[in-house]
């Protein structure tokens, strides 16, 4: 995925998750169970990264967390989540060039995740719209 | 006396200077006249005349008892008596001559050697006397000498012949005349020695012929390997300049497209960077073209294809003339992520495969030694083993299992790894249903699932269906 230099538009991209939802035609509750289980996947995601944060400040361990993130949220259509994970992924393999400090770096994904943090909610709650139920 | 002659040994370049040759002079017997003695034992006399004239007695001199002669000094001796008398050049030299007329070394031991002459050399000849001149007609070289006669079955016949006519005219065969015969008859060879000799040295010439030709034909092999190299060679070279040709027709399809208004993703390279990765995909393309199937199929740089079907799947699908993939592919789903992994194997599952799934590289290549899958999809960022480095281990005990890398890295760089790491394709992530299709009808079509193929061929050998597209050639 080539990087896109903004954040999508839309907190979904639906032509992705439409065909997701499609599947329910087969198995009932498929694409909801799908996405529950990603909200548990990025909340305990996003705990970890915090943790790296506050403790090891391992960029390349940050790097990999956004990795996994950016490939399930993508994958659900969650563009914004997803972009904002590439970045963390991104801060986390040094690419923003050599005059960034490490603890820039980290302070960088800080924002990141809080972002996404945002960006989560965000997604819940349309989701929580479209499916008439509370994530 | 003979250790002292190895001891000393120098060559026999001393044998000139004995007054007789290696031939006996035909002489030798008493009462011949003094010219005719001289001839044979003039070293010997010499040697007893400086002895009777005392005039070196410091150098050398007869022992007390007269039985032995003493070189007091052989360093003077060298000096001052060799250059005068002799023709030896060196010490050891008169030794050898001495040794050869069989004189003896006496040993004395260090008790009975009185102050003064440690270092002198004392010499015996039974017949070599003080005073005793007719004693020296008894000395002679000693026959052992004659081993200087080259013992040939040529020179044997040769003394034979000449020996011959010796008996009734100017040869009179004296002492030394038969002990030279013996000897030579001592050295001959007898026929059934000959006869071994002979087989031996005909088996050596077999042999030789036999090496010869081996030679000549390892000759001959070797230039047909290197004219089958060369060719071999050309036709590479004639690979890559068709494959440049098709990087460059490409770009100009690719500007085609992007003038058209086609989004073409950014970073399409194909520039030497990875010529490489062109290099197998155009290899494959031949072999494949070869065994009938659909270039459609095996365009090189298949990546761009890929985004390219995803931008415009409706114009590049009907192509494919409705292309069917039959179900029952097993397929093999290497990811670590529990989202991907249910919605890809749901992808699957909706065409008809049947899916296994394993979560790290390593798993992969275990499952894979003991099970054959029609395709396996495979993650790269994932725990334990990346894909990359799995497939690349994948691929020293399979190379026709086609496997495809998921993944979010699309720089051009990673691609020209994956490939270069064996893989076939990528799949870029996230992913359509349509996207996955496409693949599946890429590597799929024309294709009987192995699990059918087994069936078929425990009832009939003939409906196994060789796999032309996964030929590619390991690089």
């Amino acid at each position: 995925m080539s990087q896109t230099p903004r954040i999508p538009d839309k907190v979904i991209n639906w032509d992705i998750l439409n065909e997701i939802v499609s599947m329910d035609e087969d198995d009932a509750g498929f694409s909801q169970s799908l996405l529950i289980q990603f909200f548990e996947q990025a909340t305990s995601t996003f705990n970890q990264i915090e943790q790296h944060i506050k403790t090891d400040k391992n960029l390349d361990q940050l790097g990999q967390l956004g990795h996994f993130l950016k490939g399930s949220s993508a994958s659900l259509g969650l563009q914004r989540i997803a972009w904002v994970c590439e970045r963390i992924q991104n801060y986390g393999q040094k690419r923003e060039g050599s005059g960034i400090t490490d603890d820039n770096y980290i302070q960088l994904i800080q924002n990141s995740l809080d972002l996404a943090r945002k960006e989560f909610d965000s997604a819940k709650s349309e989701l929580g719209q479209y499916y008439k139920t509370q994530f | 006396m003979d250790d002292l002659g190895e001891q000393l040994s120098e060559g026999h370049k001393d044998d000139y200077d004995n007054g007789i040759g290696s031939v006996p002079g035909g002489s030798g017997s008493n009462g011949k006249g003094k010219s005719q003695r001289t001839s044979f034992n003039d070293f010997v006399r010499k040697l007893f005349l400086i002895l009777e004239s005392e005039e070196y007695t410091s150098i050398i001199s007869w022992s007390p008892d007269g039985k032995n002669f003493i070189v007091l000094d052989t360093n003077k001796f060298t000096t001052d008596i060799l250059p005068k008398h002799f023709k030896h050049s060196n010490f050891a030299s008169f030794v050898r001559q001495l040794n050869k007329y069989d004189f003896h070394k006496v040993k004395r031991k260090k008790n009975e050697v009185s102050e003064g002459i440690q270092n002198a050399w004392e010499f015996n000849h039974q017949y070599f006397r003080r005073h005793d001149e007719a004693g020296l007609d008894n000395i002679r070289r000693k026959p052992s000498s004659q081993k200087k006669i080259l013992v040939d079955e040529n020179s044997v016949i040769v003394r034979k012949l000449g020996g011959a006519p010796g008996d009734d005219g100017a040869f009179i065969a004296g002492d030394e005349e038969g002990m030279t015969a013996k000897m030579l008859l001592k050295n001959t060879v007898n026929k059934t020695k000959f006869n071994q000799l002979k087989r031996k040295v005909e088996d050596m010439e077999n042999q030789v012929q036999y090496l010869t030709n081996e030679n000549h034909n390892m000759k001959l092999d070797l230039q047909k390997i290197q004219s089958k190299y060369n060719m071999a060679l050309e036709s590479l070279l004639s690979t890559e300049s068709f494959n440049s040709q098709l990087i460059s027709n490409f770009q100009i399809l690719v500007d085609a497209l992007s003038q058209q208004g086609l989004k073409v993703p950014v970073g399409l390279s194909f520039e030497k960077g990875n010529s490489r990765a062109d290099n197998k995909s155009h290899q494959q393309r031949q072999i494949s073209d070869s065994t009938g199937s659909t270039p459609n199929a095996n365009i090189p740089g298949l990546s761009v294809n890929t985004t390219l079907q995803k931008q415009e799947p409706i114009e590049l699908l009907p192509m494919d003339q409705h292309p069917v993939l039959r179900p029952g592919f097993h397929v093999l789903l290497v990811e670590d992520d529990s989202v991907c992994i249910q919605l890809c194997s749901k992808f699957l599952r909706k065409y008809g495969c049947s899916v296994e799934v394993v979560t790290d590289g390593l798993s992969a290549i275990s499952t894979l030694e003991k099970q054959r899958f029609d395709l396996v999809l495979m993650d790269i960022v994932m725990p334990n083993l990346d894909g990359a480095t799995a497939t690349s281990i994948v691929r020293s005990f399979d190379n026709e299992t086609p496997i495809i890398a998921m993944t979010g890295n699309i720089d051009d760089q990673d691609l020209v790894t994956y490939l270069q790491h064996g893989m076939n394709d990528i799949l870029a992530k996230p992913f359509t249903k349509d996207d996955l299709h496409s693949m599946l009808i890429r590597y799929l079509k024309d294709r009987i699932p192995l699990s059918e193929q087994r069936q078929n061929s425990n009832n009939d050998p003939k409906a196994y269906v060789e796999e032309p597209m996964l030929k590619k050639p390991h690089i």
